[in-house]
């Protein structure tokens, strides 16, 4: 646009210049012609000759912008005329004042003949201007000039689009590309030293900085991942180590328990009538060996279900937590405790885990409901965030909630012994099997007023 | 009762005298034989070894330890079963373990019974009898009906 402008104003003003250069140059060709006829002219005037005064007009025919010319006489009238092609042209009756003028797209021009001081006559020319027309080929010519220019210079921006905007764009494609396909060794190339250059070498160690800082990040990604195979490799051996030892520990373990008692049997049995003193002694030998010998069951089926691999399948928990509830019912038969299981209560799970799962828990409410005046225990699931929870919930002895993180801790137990026997493995078994099916465990419990047991088995709707 | 041997394979003595006193408690009469560990135990059924000059007369049942020296209870099953001679032999697994594994492998090689040793051991003693009494009163010819 600009350039267009600057253009026109530049053609204007040639315009401009050249049409007055234009003018003058005409006005004075006309004045000289003028002046030749008048001194041509005197002759015939001086000898008053018409005859000599029409050829010198006729020479006039050479100038084709001349239309007509006339010698006046000095007394004003008309002497001899000339008019091109023959035309009949009105003259002007008197001769005017000396000078050229312009009359519409006419000049005309007076010039007195004078010879020795005396006017002897006035020339007279009449002449095309043709300002107007100069002024329509000159914008004729100026326009054509521009359209050209514009055609130039577009030719011209399209060739220094191919030299500066290509380049650029090959730039933006290569960003476009390396974000696409995630390929950073991809580079721009380099096709000159100018500011565009500059722009692609700039890309291209961009790009040099980004693949090295990936090729240390997937270095240390890889490094971890060895690191963590490796650990994970460390843990599970001794994980192994760990479950072999606990596996013999509690063969070897059980067999001198089993002399124990079998060897304080014989000797009861070797001397009859013994004093009722030494019967009790006895009876504490065999109830402690007794609780050794569960609490090195329980850390086996610790063991056991941390390491027996899971069979998953839809299980009925109603109809097993009313078959243990039968069980306990039938070894305390004096006890009468409601339970309330709720119908077509099933999950996904081990079966036996499972089992496992509701035999403690089940068994803990029993057991803790024992001084309970109206024993009540209750199985069922709440719904919660599209989860299914399960509980156990008894209106038991219960727990001061400040000692819940210690539930489930193998070998920890909130009551003494005397007061509900146990061996303090069951709810850690209940907590690892409720893990191993990728779900949690947590209890909420009220001294003197009960416990519930709440767990997940990772399983979530419409699974 | 030469000919109603029972063979007890137990490499524990304390174990081996409390089985022998149960046993001997259920009035079972039938002569029976121990041995220390597998290895022992298959020279003794096929008379090699140390065994190479004993009456070459196969028990007519035998109580396994699963856990034994040198060759293990079921790898000494597995021989038994793998042999003409033995293979109707009644075996009795006894175990401290009570891994579902342990049994089933026991199962698996053959074992016709499996009894975990309990450490209550009148129960234990009460289970030994039963079958000692069961399988050594049987007439010896019930490997043959198997």
């Amino acid at each position: 646009m600009t350039t267009v402008t600057a253009l026109l104003f530049t053609v204007l003003a040639m315009v401009v210049y050249d049409l007055r250069n234009y003018g003058n140059t005409v006005k004075r060709d006309i004045e000289t012609q003028t002046d030749l006829l008048a001194s041509s002219s005197s002759a015939a005037l001086s000898f008053d000759d018409p005859r000599a005064a029409r050829e010198n007009l006729r020479v006039l025919h050479h100038r084709e912008r001349i239309n007509a010319a006339a010698i006046y006489n000095a007394r004003g009238a008309v002497f001899a005329t000339y008019s091109r092609g023959g035309v009949a042209r009105q003259f002007p009756v008197l001769p005017g004042k000396e000078g050229v003028y312009v009359e519409g797209d006419q000049l005309v021009a007076f010039k007195r003949v004078i010879e020795n001081n005396e006017i002897l006559g006035t020339a007279y020319i009449r002449a095309d201007y043709r300002f107007w027309q100069r002024v329509t080929d000159y914008l004729t010519i100026a326009s054509l000039v521009l359209i050209a220019a514009l055609l130039v210079a577009a030719l011209m921006s399209l060739q220094l689009q191919a030299i500066i905007t290509q380049p650029i764009l090959s730039v933006a494609a290569i960003a476009r590309e390396v974000v696409t396909r995630n390929d950073v060794s991809l580079r721009a190339p380099k096709t000159s030293d100018d500011e565009v250059g500059v722009l692609t070498d700039a890309f291209n160690s961009m790009l040099d900085e980004i693949e090295a800082r990936r090729a240390e990040i997937t270095r240390l990604n890889d490094e971890l991942e060895e690191r963590i195979l490796q650990r994970t490799a460390e843990l599970e051996q001794s994980n192994r180590e760990l479950e072999s030892f606990s596996y013999s520990v509690s063969h070897d373990l059980r067999s001198p328990l089993r002399a124990i008692v079998g060897f304080s049997e014989a000797l009861q049995e070797e001397v009859p009538d013994l004093p009722p003193e030494a019967q009790r002694l006895f009876e504490r030998i065999r109830a402690a060996t007794r609780r050794m010998a569960q609490r090195i069951d329980g850390l086996l089926n610790l063991a056991h279900v941390s390491r027996r691999p899971l069979t998953v399948q839809m299980v009925d928990l109603g109809s097993i937590a009313g078959e243990i509830i039968e069980e306990l019912r039938q070894r305390d038969r004096d006890r009468t405790v409601t339970t309330v299981v709720e119908p077509e209560l099933v999950a996904r799970g081990d079966p036996k885990l499972l089992r496992a799962v509701l035999e403690n828990l089940l068994e803990n409410a029993w057991k803790f409901t024992g001084d309970t005046p109206r024993p009540r225990i209750e199985v069922g699931t709440v719904g919660a965030d599209g989860e299914t929870v399960y509980f156990v919930k008894d209106n038991g002895a219960g727990f001061d909630m400040a000692f819940a993180d210690k539930l489930f801790a193998a070998f920890s137990r909130l009551h003494a012994n005397d007061e509900f026997p146990g061996t303090g493995i069951g709810l850690a078994t209940v907590q690892r099997i409720v893990q191993r099916h990728g779900g949690r465990i947590w209890a909420e419990a009220v001294p003197d007023e009960g416990a519930a047991f709440y767990f997940t088995l990772g399983e979530r709707d419409g699974r | 009762m030469a000919d109603k041997l029972i063979l007890l394979v137990e490499d524990d003595p304390d174990d081996e005298e409390l089985t022998m006193r149960a046993l001997r408690k259920a009035d079972v009469a039938n002569e029976i034989a121990v041995c220390r560990d597998g290895q022992e135990a298959l020279e003794f059924i096929f008379c090699e070894g140390e065994y190479a000059t004993r009456a070459p007369v196969l028990p007519i049942a035998i109580l396994l330890d699963l856990k034994l020296p040198k060759l293990d209870g079921v790898d000494l099953l597995k021989r038994l079963r793998g042999d003409d001679r033995t293979k109707h032999i009644p075996v009795v697994m006894l175990t401290s373990s009570g891994e579902q594994e342990d049994m089933e492998r026991a199962y698996a090689a053959g074992a016709n019974s499996y009894i975990r040793k309990p450490v209550d051991f009148a129960d234990f003693a009460d289970a030994v009898a039963r079958l000692a009494v069961y399988w050594g009163s049987l007439n010896a010819d019930l490997t043959d009906r198997r």
